[in-house]
């Protein structure tokens, strides 16, 4: 198939918009889209599964009398599949009810385009590469440590293009590739099993280091192992990515939303100017953050992506809306529609969350931790509540850290507080960035953590 | 169809597979967004695909493609058999499967209310109901959502051992939310409820009392305290017993993660809790929300026992961590749809009751907690769990007290289980969704029961 032609899926989109039109929508918008992926799986420490997945569809939001409507198949070769698409997406319209506080669709745009998200080697790559990338990750980590067994993992490629239309001009079309390999080890040890320990490598161009992700996947593993009980403490800890991702996508990350602000679910109603987190902390969300696993050049709606200030050294700036929540306040949309594919219909969401690195490296933050935890890990964070804030979760792995230094790893410690405190005593942010699905940041320093342990 | 699949599978043997199967799917769904009486999303979509999956020299290859196109299909086959020999060069230990039955089947749904002959308003309607009752319960209710989905079709598998089975699929799901709030204080309360039955899921479960049941929660968290971190005794409602079983034993009885260093596979016939705990799982509850007649590898499902009286005696499996394991396929390869390869999940999980009355499983404690209704769980390979706890309440001299918030319970998985003291005999399944890579709609629960004591979440 003609994977990511622009003017095959454009046209897809404007027939379906059209068909939608004179069926008797009020307004209509299309989303086309179109994909491959490739994977190469571990199971048992061994290269033993393959998959290869072609995937197409299209999704069609209509308005009749303000309600909304909508519908999608992924048969696009069949005129009358997407006809009955339109169909199933109006009746769904006439059997809902009107919302007042519709404004309309949004209207054109112009672009930028989203630097870093297309690379040509990753749409060639074959599954021979892929097939070396696991096997290096493979032969690298038993080489660090016997006692190192590579659980799951692999490496995967894929490359998508998707196009927009609405009834209001927008005809817009974008593609993307992404690259990625990871390992999952555990290490043994008698009867003594550590936690999965995760690395992983994922960039929008070709650019893997497996050598490094075996590694350090065997390295934290081996770290992992004769865990010591903890005490029931308030402490200074240091949140890597993985824990700062976790705590932040069920609570804060829902909290700027603009839907959540309007339904009186954020704690953050009525807060823009005020101080709500540590002078430390500056927070973008950036669309077209160059090379960022979330950037393209428009949102689930069309709308350009862009860079919006959330916090300005602590200071809150901005929520995120999509072209409904925009209207309702007379505002313009922050790009921030996003869809889990043409199956559904636009949401907001973060795109590429940034937290501004500060200078200090991953030695130098933990130099500053005298007696504390270094928390790689969470357990249970989708378990917070997401309107309160509040959480409780296990730490699983992590690790003590004494004078400085990572002293031994430790089992079973129990987190418990409120991430809207947790902004607060943020007293440290990091040098060491990276992108850990849609957060951008460094480690971070949090004071007053409870920690319960036995 | 069958026909179809069949030639795709020749293909895949005449291009040197020792096994080949093709999965059809063919998939009608609705669903709804509501959010305070207002519809956000009402949506209607179908989708249908092939999957195939073939064993070349031992490795798997496996393709989907969102197509019933004879020339993208033979592609997918000959991507698949190409994938697995390369991945088999570098095979140490060849998949072999472990034989089963050869199975010609037809499985039709037979529902009292067929979601797919229900209209759009009248499924709206009920949602409306659900969400006004909800607003309505109390003027500190803030919000209140619910989201609703309705999936009908059917599959068609078919093998290169001449299994061939078409199965109708029918599910009905819905979640309930709501937040209130007062001084500065929110809280959050959601209900799902589930069926492989039909539509008539809403005639047992009564839309109106459902959206009072989440609101009344919110509500009443509103003057709950967060709980005193640190161990101590706690009854357990079937709902988050549902969930511990689930999340801290279940997954760790799946085979594939039992191969892959989880801590079952050693403890194979050996007692690993206490007398009083019985797990099972169970593909043959019909009309539960885990419930099937053959799994995704054409295997019929069945009731698994996983422990009897504290004793491991079996796990999940599929066709390959069958044959590693020398015993016979469970039933529990699934996959969540044509895009995806099926991978061993759970179906419905849980504790078999035993004889206590609820007074006794209080009886004793001086100072603990009930935990009635959960948030969220998850468990790791080494056997930490945590799991969640949306509605709790503080147990003082043996009586149920004041309610507590945001606490959740941790631990490992063996220390725990040794620490089951009573057994209720009562018993609640619950449906809800399991992630692992893919979703799988699932069941959990069990009796009350009693831990005498367990690690609690808590900022206080």
């Amino acid at each position: 198939m003609g994977v990511l032609e622009r003017q095959t899926l454009i046209s897809t989109a404007e027939d379906a918009v059209k068909a939608a039109l004179k069926l008797g929508a009020k307004e209509a918008e299309a989303y086309a889209y179109e994909g491959q992926a490739i994977s190469i799986g571990i199971e048992l420490g061994q290269i033993s599964k393959t998959n290869c997945i072609i995937d197409r569809g299209l999704g069609i939001r209509v308005l009749v009398n303000k309600a909304i409507g909508f519908a999608y198949t992924n048969i696009l070769t069949d005129k009358a599949a997407i006809e009955g698409a339109v169909i199933g997406a109006l009746s769904a319209a006439k059997a809902s009810k009107p919302d007042p506080d519709w404004h309309g669709l949004p209207s054109m745009q112009s672009y930028r385009p989203a630097e870093g998200t297309f690379d040509q080697r990753i749409v060639e790559l074959s599954p021979e590469d892929l097939v070396k990338v696991t096997a290096t990750m493979l032969d690298v980590a038993p080489e660090v440590d016997k006692r190192v067994f590579p659980v799951e993992g692999g490496a995967g490629s894929g490359y998508w293009a998707n196009a927009i239309v609405n009834s209001n001009g927008i005809a817009a079309y974008d593609r993307g590739t992404i690259v990625e390999c990871s390992l999952a080890a555990l290490a043994k040890e008698g009867s003594e099993v550590t936690p999965i320990c995760f690395e992983f490598n994922i960039t929008r161009d070709y650019r893997l280091n497996p050598e490094w992700v075996g590694r350090e996947a065997a390295k934290l593993a081996v770290a992992a192992l004769k865990p010591k009980p903890v005490e029931t403490k308030t402490t200074r800890v240091i949140l890597t990515q993985f824990a700062l991702q976790d705590l932040l996508t069920y609570t804060f990350m829902n909290a700027i939303k603009a839907d959540n602000v309007q339904r009186r679910q954020s704690p953050f109603k009525d807060k823009i100017g005020e101080q709500v987190a540590s002078k430390s902390l500056t927070i973008y969300d950036d669309g077209l953050y160059p090379g960022g696993l979330r950037a393209s050049q428009f949102d689930g709606e069309g709308v350009a992506h862009q860079k919006t200030p959330i916090i300005e050294k602590g200071v809150l700036k901005n929520f995120l809306y999509d072209n409904y929540t925009a209207r309702k306040e007379n505002r313009e949309s922050s790009g921030n529609a996003s869809r889990a594919g043409y199956l559904s219909v636009p949401g907001i969401d973060v795109t590429n969350f940034q937290i501004m690195p500060g200078r200090k490296s991953a030695e130098e933050m933990l130099s500053e931790v005298n007696d504390g935890l270094i928390i790689y890990y969470l357990q249970g964070a989708h378990s917070s509540n997401p309107v309160s804030g509040e959480f409780s979760v296990v730490a699983n792995p992590a690790w003590i850290i004494k004078d400085g230094m990572i002293d031994h790893s430790c089992k079973g410690a129990m987190l418990a507080g409120n991430v809207f405190e947790l902004l607060k005593n943020i007293s440290v942010v990091g040098g060491n960035e990276r992108q850990v699905g849609n957060l951008v940041a460094p480690w971070v320093i949090v004071e007053n953590m409870r920690v319960i342990g036995k | 169809m069958k026909d179809f699949l069949n030639k795709l599978n020749s293909t895949a043997i005449s291009l040197g597979a020792e096994y080949a199967e093709a999965r059809a799917l063919r998939l009608t769904k609705t669903s709804l967004t509501l959010k305070e009486e207002q519809v956000e999303a009402a949506k209607q979509g179908i989708e249908s695909g092939v999957a195939v999956r073939v064993l070349v020299n031992g490795a798997w290859g496996f393709a989907s493609a969102g197509s019933l196109e004879p020339v993208t299909l033979d592609n997918a086959v000959l991507s698949a058999c190409r994938m697995a020999k390369l991945a088999s060069t570098r095979l140490k230990i060849p998949i072999k499967l472990a034989p089963v039955k050869v199975i010609e089947d037809r499985v039709v749904a037979k529902p009292k209310k067929d979601p797919s002959h229900v209209s759009m308003e009248e499924k709206i309607q009920t949602a409306l109901k659900i969400n006004r009752s909800s607003i309505g319960f109390d003027s500190r209710v803030k919000s209140c959502g619910m989201d609703y989905l309705d999936l009908t079709g059917n599959s068609f598998f078919v093998n290169s051992e001449g299994t061939s089975i078409e199965q109708d699929k029918l599910y009905v799901w819905a979640r309930i939310t709501a937040t209130a709030r007062t001084n500065g204080v929110f809280t959050f309360s959601r209900e799902e409820i589930g069926s492989t039955a039909g539509y008539e899921l809403f005639d047992e479960q009564i839309p109106e009392e459902l959206g009072k049941k989440v609101a009344a929660r919110a509500v009443q968290q509103l003057t709950a305290k967060p709980p005193k971190g640190g161990k101590s005794p706690v009854v357990l409602g079937p709902n988050v017993v549902g969930v511990f079983v689930h999340e801290a034993f279940g997954h760790l009885a799946e085979a594939d993660l039992a191969l892959s260093g989880g801590l079952l596979a050693s403890n194979m016939g050996k007692k690993i809790g206490s007398s009083l705990v019985t797990f099972y799982d169970d593909g043959t509850l019909l009309g539960s929300f885990g419930a099937f007649k053959y799994d995704d590898e054409g295997v019929p499902t069945q009731k698994t026992l996983l422990i009897k009286d504290g004793i491991v005696t079996g796990l999940m499996h599929n066709r390959d961590t069958a044959n590693k394991f020398n015993t016979n396929p469970t039933g529990n390869a699934r996959a969540e749809d044509f895009r995806v390869e099926p991978i061993i999940r759970m179906r419905c999980t849980y504790m078999a009751p035993q004889d206590q009355t609820l007074e006794e499983l209080f009886e004793g404690i001086k100072f603990g907690y009930y935990f009635k209704s959960f948030r969220g769980g998850q468990a790791s390979l080494d056997g930490t769990f945590q799991v969640g706890i949306q509605e709790g309440y503080e147990i003082i001299n043996s009586e149920i007290g004041a309610p507590i918030r945001d606490a959740s319970i941790s631990g490992n998985t063996l220390e725990t289980l040794h620490k089951v003291d009573a057994v209720g005999r009562d018993f609640v399944l619950d449906p809800g969704r399991c992630g692992k890579g893919q979703t799988a709609f699932i069941c959990d629960g069990g009796p009350h029961i009693r831990l005498s004591e367990v690690v609690v979440g808590g900022s206080a």
